[in-house]
């Protein structure tokens, strides 16, 4: 089943205001009504040990009913800190865990990605009369701007 | 003697309006008896498979000079018609105008809510200017008699650059209880031999057995609880029935389905219960419209406008969306029916619920009462991968599952008796109250009724009797459970 056109046009609006190509998987993730929706070549922190990677999260086929889940993926799933985080002392990045199986069945295959658990939406809960996806992506940058620690 | 331009929008025609709007402009224009009274107001449409309705909104009050009003006529200014027009156009492309009179209680005689010659007269030279070049609204005259249930109305639309006219059967009022208005041209009939339901007749009188005898009563899922829904309301004396659901009756599912007999294994579900529902009917004459799709379809949702009322008896929480969308913004009241069973880790049942939610102006919408929000819907469609965001951050592999629900058919029964009080409620007015949703919850064994108000910014009560202005997005699942 291909992607709602809601999650078409939202992906579209997000690369021209973002200026990062995304795309949505033509499928939904096996065993879910959720589609992926990613950037191949998106930006990455300097603190990372590389300068670019995949960058995606999973969006209800429902959207903007149901909202995005909270949380979003970069691969590959080897990246690390340049430098180690002198307070966990250690280099694999902050609530970022290795995970295959969310991917299962879409476009990129069952590959396996860093996810982050970052409780995007904890101050402002989705409202499905406002929120796009560009306020979910910059829920999800704000990992980014933050530090590595808690 | 005026010939007005009839003709047919639909099979059937009816107007609706908010019980709150209907009861103010009701009570304001019957007020300046023994003259006659009139209001314009918005409209919007609704049309479905078999039936066209207006829906009436917002009052445009006239004023101070603008009518001229006697016992026996009325005179509208133009300024009145011209501002009342441009209210309507700047609403949208599907906002129309009704106009609301009254004839009240004269010398003569008794105010007759029928429309009178120089009714006729007078709206085959004025609606015109609210329909032609118009094509989506669809506009309304009403006529209130001097008696609180005397009412006349007609539809008036745009037919190719002509206006045309539609006497209405049935003039709704909705919020929460369903009110039915029947005007002279109403097609209702009474049952033909009243005493084989005495005892019920004794709760809800004459009117109420006459109004279970004629409702279009709609039925989306004929599973779990859609199955007893349906042999109730046929055994109760509902005379109209329809149901939808695209799934199939399995031995798996034999066990909590009432009235399915294996005989009927592989058959849909609406259409395995067909032959039990016509040998329990009680009403005379019964007919039962099975439509084996899913009741949430596009197609379905069209077929659904042509309910007075409709029970939600889907599994999925997506279905809810757009039959919550079309109880406040179509005026078709629904009872939202479920239950849901928590199985712990070790297996063991530690919690049960059974819900019964009325869906209905005046009551809080479906997703107010947090019945449906935007995490619940996507931690649906996660679907096999339920939570997976709370786990993968940590290294640890998703829990997999079938996604299937327990069911059985005992907690299935004490939420369709639920809802079939609140039918009794919102549809034959049985007491004072509406309910606003009952939920049956263990281990605690109470039964729990909501507070939850309507949030503010709500959007489905900004859209009620918005009619087909509204987009009502469908849903169909992926697959058949």
């Amino acid at each position: 089943m291909a992607a709602p056109d809601y999650i078409v046009e939202q992906v579209k609006r997000l690369s021209e205001e973002s200026g990062e190509t995304f795309v949505v998987t033509p499928n939904p993730i096996a065993g879910t009504e959720l589609y992926a929706v990613y950037a191949c070549e998106h930006w990455l922190p300097p603190r990372y040990t590389r300068d670019k990677g995949l960058l995606g999260f999973r969006v209800p086929a429902n959207l903007p009913l149901g909202c995005p889940e909270d949380s979003f993926f970069i691969a590959p799933d080897d990246l690390q800190l340049v430098v180690a985080d002198p307070v966990r002392n250690s280099r694999d990045i902050n609530r970022a865990g290795k995970s295959t199986g969310i991917l299962k069945g879409s476009d990129l295959g069952d590959i396996s990605v860093l996810v982050f658990s970052w409780h995007l939406w904890n101050k402002v809960p989705w409202d499905r009369g406002r929120h796009t996806l560009l306020d979910h992506y910059q829920h999800c940058l704000r990992r980014f701007e933050q530090s590595e620690h808690d | 003697m005026t010939k007005l331009p009839l003709s047919k929008r639909a099979t059937r025609a009816n107007v609706a309006c908010p019980r709150q709007i209907w009861d103010a402009i009701s009570a304001q224009l019957k007020a300046q008896a023994p003259n006659e009274a009139c209001t314009f107001a918005l409209t919007w449409p609704s049309v479905g498979r078999e039936r066209a309705t207006a829906i009436i909104g917002e009052p445009i009050w006239p004023l101070t000079g603008e009518v001229q009003a006697t016992p026996y006529k009325l005179e509208i200014s133009s300024d009145y018609i011209s501002r009342a027009l441009d209210a309507a156009i700047d609403a949208g492309p599907h906002c129309g105008l009704a106009l609301i009179h009254t004839h009240p209680d004269t010398q003569f005689g008794r105010g007759i809510a029928q429309f009178s010659a120089r009714d006729d007269w007078y709206e085959d030279r004025l609606f015109p200017t609210f329909t032609v070049g118009r094509s989506l609204p669809i506009c309304a005259s009403v006529v209130l008699g001097s008696g609180a249930a005397d009412v006349d109305a007609r539809i008036w639309w745009d037919d190719g650059g002509k206006a045309k006219v539609q006497p209405a059967e049935l003039v709704r009022i909705v919020g929460p209880e369903l009110t039915l208005l029947e005007t002279p041209y109403s097609t209702w009939a009474d049952h033909p031999d009243p005493d084989v339901m005495d005892r019920s007749t004794r709760i809800w009188g004459k009117e109420g057995r006459r109004r279970l005898q004629n409702l279009r009563i709609g039925v989306v899922g004929a599973g779990g609880t859609g199955s007893i829904v349906l042999i109730g309301l046929a055994t109760m004396g509902a005379g109209d029935l329809s149901s939808w659901d695209k799934d199939v009756l399995k031995k798996e599912n034999l066990h909590r389905m009432l009235g399915a007999i294996k005989a009927k294994l592989g058959a849909h579900k609406p259409d395995a219960l067909a032959v039990i529902l016509e040998m329990v009917a009680t009403a005379s004459p019964f007919s039962f419209h099975s439509h084996p799709v899913w009741g949430t379809s596009a197609d379905a949702l069209e077929d659904l406008k042509d309910c007075d009322l409709i029970f939600s008896c889907v599994d999925r929480l997506a279905a809810r969306v757009p039959l919550n969308d079309l109880a406040y913004a179509h005026l078709i009241p629904a009872i939202d029916v479920g239950s849901s069973i928590h199985v712990a880790d070790d297996k063991r049942v530690d919690a049960v619920m059974t819900h019964a939610h009325v869906l209905s102006p005046g009551i809080p919408c479906a997703w107010c009462k947090q019945t449906i929000t935007s995490y619940k819907l996507m931690r649906e469609a996660q679907g096999a991968q339920r939570g997976i965001e709370d786990r993968a951050a940590y290294g640890l592999t998703p829990e997999q599952t079938d996604g299937v629900e327990p069911s059985v058919l005992a907690l299935n029964m004490l939420g369709v008796s639920l809802g079939l009080m609140e039918f009794m409620q919102v549809a034959l007015g049985v007491s004072d109250r509406t309910p606003r949703d009952l939920k049956f919850i263990l281990p605690q064994w109470e039964l729990d009724e909501s507070d939850l108000n309507t949030q503010r910014g709500c959007t489905t009560e900004a859209n009620v009797g918005r009619g087909d202005s509204v987009r009502i997005i469908p849903y169909e699942p992926k697959d058949a459970s």
